[in-house]
């Protein structure tokens, strides 16, 4: 339905996006996963025609994008990830706002706002000028203003930073009912791999401007398949534990983590036995120790080194 | 183009306080300044050191025929001493075949004095050769001004041209600042990325522009002309009824200042660095292009040269053409077609700045 190929945007010398290949089928929910500053706004900013890249294509239902964007800009919708906002305004002047740019008008456009008032359960409030809003309330209706054309495409940009976990929740949810109910085609990005992994359907990892993976949860978690992931808790951090941990044959990465540390290693060994003994010899206390199943935070230190959040 | 266009109005009387603060500042500025000015005699200090007594007054009587100005008779040293304290700014003598004037400091009220006492002479001195050669022949005369001082041109002779010019100055001054903060609009949209989801959906960035552009001249527009009536209801300025040519050179001096704002928004992007910047530019801009005094008390070269690309100066220029000079649209081309080019050049490289902008704060 909607694929990049080979997409680079250059600033100058700075290579913000690198080749970047990816598609969304029709109905799919599909995740763009990284940290700050991996490309994701920069690749969503040129599949939705905001901005040209250096090279590559865009193509939606086969057609080029870059040259022809009018018939994707009609079913395309994009969630900004700042609050993009008329806040002098209220919450119905700025769906009527939107909702008239799209062609929207008369009792259709009274109907929509209606509706879409009522699925970001804002009809209440829909009066008010938004910078009166809690910050889960402008979130959204950042994401209903969206909404009001009946996109095919939904390209959302980090769509819940900086709010509670109540609203976070509640966008979550409204997002899961878009695509399985509407049959809405959702491009999500975030740096939040816990709402990747519960939204989408495929996810492509980002770093540096490149994906440097990509797939479904699980096949994404394959990649750690014959690794295991140990937390370690101490009483006290100490570098020499951490050290000596770094060097056991077995251990692939070791991050520290709050009160202890994170160990990535081989399965299969007996790691465990070793970690006590480690610890003794750098007279550290261990509180806890718990062996995990890899999730997709293991699967990006895993390729990267860094966490998401780094 | 409509739908953006009503926003910004909708936008605008959500939050009008900025046009009106600036519509009053106009009518005050004005009002104190170009109301007193406008209305006070202005009052010369005379005096002779050669002509008697009766003389002196006999000349005072005919140079306060028009009780535009005060002619009031002193002495030299009074008259002296006062322009050494700095309490006069300058004073009149008269001779028997010529005057001058002390000048202690230059003073914008000169021009017109001077103009006013040279006609005066003149007519005096005319009249006096016709009645010597009994109207045989025609009569030279001539011009008996003994001065350092440049005369005013001819707008500036008039008791009429200062106030008016300071109304026009300041009403053009103060749209500057309206306009040019009104558009830092742009620049917060651009920011907080209403500006995207607009370039997102079908709308062309034509229509975009048009619909943003035409809401800020229409502001511009709408306050300049609500001033004039304003200040001619309150002050009894009247600028006559040349409409066609004031709006004339009011359609190009606000569209010059809208192209302006996009070439000042192409070069900072940043709503705080705007807050700064516009206050300067607008405020230099009147001061150079002589919103604040007139250019006739200006002659540094370089100033005068800068003053030429100052749209407020053309605008003025053109305003002053149109109610002083009661001038037509064709007799006002040069200062229209300047205003017009400075818009265009403005505009093309605004919008091609604003454009990179964009694509840097994509990233």
């Amino acid at each position: 339905m909607l694929e990049t190929k080979a997409l680079t945007k250059k600033f100058k010398s700075y290579e913000a996006v690198s080749n970047v290949s990816l598609y969304l089928e029709e109905g799919e929910s599909v995740g763009l996963l990284g940290p700050n500053g991996a490309g994701k706004s920069t690749t969503i900013s040129m599949m939705s025609t905001l901005l040209p890249p250096t090279s590559g294509e865009v193509r939606y239902n086969g057609v080029d994008a870059l040259n022809k964007p009018q018939e994707l800009r009609r079913v395309l919708g994009v969630v900004p990830q700042e609050i993009a906002l008329y806040e002098e305004l209220t919450a119905y002047e700025n769906m009527k706002f939107f909702g008239r740019i799209y062609g929207l008008k008369g009792q259709k456009l009274e109907q929509r706002i209606k509706e879409v008032l009522e699925l970001i359960g804002l009809t209440e409030r829909s009066k008010d000028r938004v910078e009166t809003y809690s910050g889960g309330m402008k979130r959204r209706i950042n994401i209903g203003v969206t909404l009001l054309h009946e996109p095919r495409v939904l390209i959302m940009d980090e769509p819940t930073v900086g709010i509670d976990p109540q609203s976070r929740n509640y966008i979550l949810e409204m997002i899961r009912r878009l695509n399985r109910e509407k049959d809405m085609t959702i491009l999500y990005t975030s740096h939040y791999m816990e709402e990747v992994e519960k939204l989408c359907d495929r996810i492509y990892i980002m770093d540096h401007g490149e994906i440097i993976a990509s797939g479904t949860n699980q096949e994404l978690k394959n990649i750690l398949a014959n690794d295991e992931t140990i937390r370690i808790d101490v009483e006290t951090l100490s570098k020499d534990f951490a050290d000596r941990l770094s060097s056991h044959d077995v251990v692939q990465k070791v991050t520290q983590e709050g009160t202890g540390y994170k160990v990535i290693a081989t399965k299969g060994d007996d790691l465990l036995g070793d970690v006590f003994e480690l610890a003794k010899r750098s007279h550290t206390k261990i509180t806890s120790v718990v062996v995990q199943t890899p999730t997709l935070e293991d699967v990006f230190l895993h390729l990267t080194g860094r966490t998401l959040r780094d | 183009m409509w739908t953006v266009f009503k926003l910004q109005w909708q936008r605008l009387f959500k939050k009008p306080l900025l046009v009106l603060f600036f519509l009053g500042l106009t009518v005050l500025f004005v009002y104190f300044m170009g109301g007193s000015q406008g209305n006070q005699q202005i009052t010369v200090r005379t005096f002779s050191q050669e002509l008697s007594s009766e003389e002196l007054d006999e000349w005072l009587a005919k140079l306060n025929e028009d009780d535009t100005f005060i002619f009031e008779e002193s002495d030299y040293d009074t008259v002296y001493e006062r322009i050494r304290m700095n309490k006069t700014a300058f004073a009149l003598e008269l001779n028997e075949d010529d005057y001058r004037f002390l000048v202690g400091r230059e003073n914008i009220e000169m021009s017109p004095i001077i103009q006013h006492v040279d006609q005066i002479f003149t007519r005096e001195k005319r009249l006096s050769a016709i009645a010597q050669n009994d109207g045989a022949d025609p009569v030279e005369v001539e011009t008996f001004i003994t001065l350092n001082t440049e005369a005013g041109n001819e707008e500036a002779a008039t008791n009429q041209a200062y106030p008016i010019m300071l109304l026009v100055g300041m009403t053009f001054f103060f749209s500057i600042f309206s306009i040019l903060l009104l558009m830092i609009n742009l620049v917060e949209e651009k920011k907080t990325g209403t500006w995207n989801r607009l370039i997102f959906s079908p709308l062309s960035k034509t229509t975009i522009y048009l619909g943003q552009l035409l809401h800020y001249f229409l502001v511009g527009l709408f306050q300049i002309g609500l001033a004039f009536v304003i200040l001619d209801a309150l002050l009894g300025i009247s600028l006559g009824n040349n409409y066609m040519a004031m709006l004339v050179v009011t359609v190009s001096f606000v569209f010059a200042i809208v192209s302006l704002g996009l070439l000042i928004i192409g070069l900072v992007s940043s709503p705080q660095q705007l807050q700064v910047v516009i206050p300067i530019v607008a405020t230099s801009m009147a001061m150079l292009g002589g919103a604040f005094w007139p250019l006739e008390v200006v002659s540094n070269r370089i100033l005068l040269f800068l003053a030429e690309l100052m749209p407020i100066k053309h605008g003025i220029q053109g305003m002053m053409g149109a109610v002083i000079q009661n001038r037509g649209v064709t007799e006002l081309l040069e200062p229209v077609s300047a205003l017009l080019l400075m818009g265009v050049l403005f505009m093309g490289i605004g919008l091609n700045l604003m454009e990179r902008v964009s694509e840097k704060r994509s990233i």
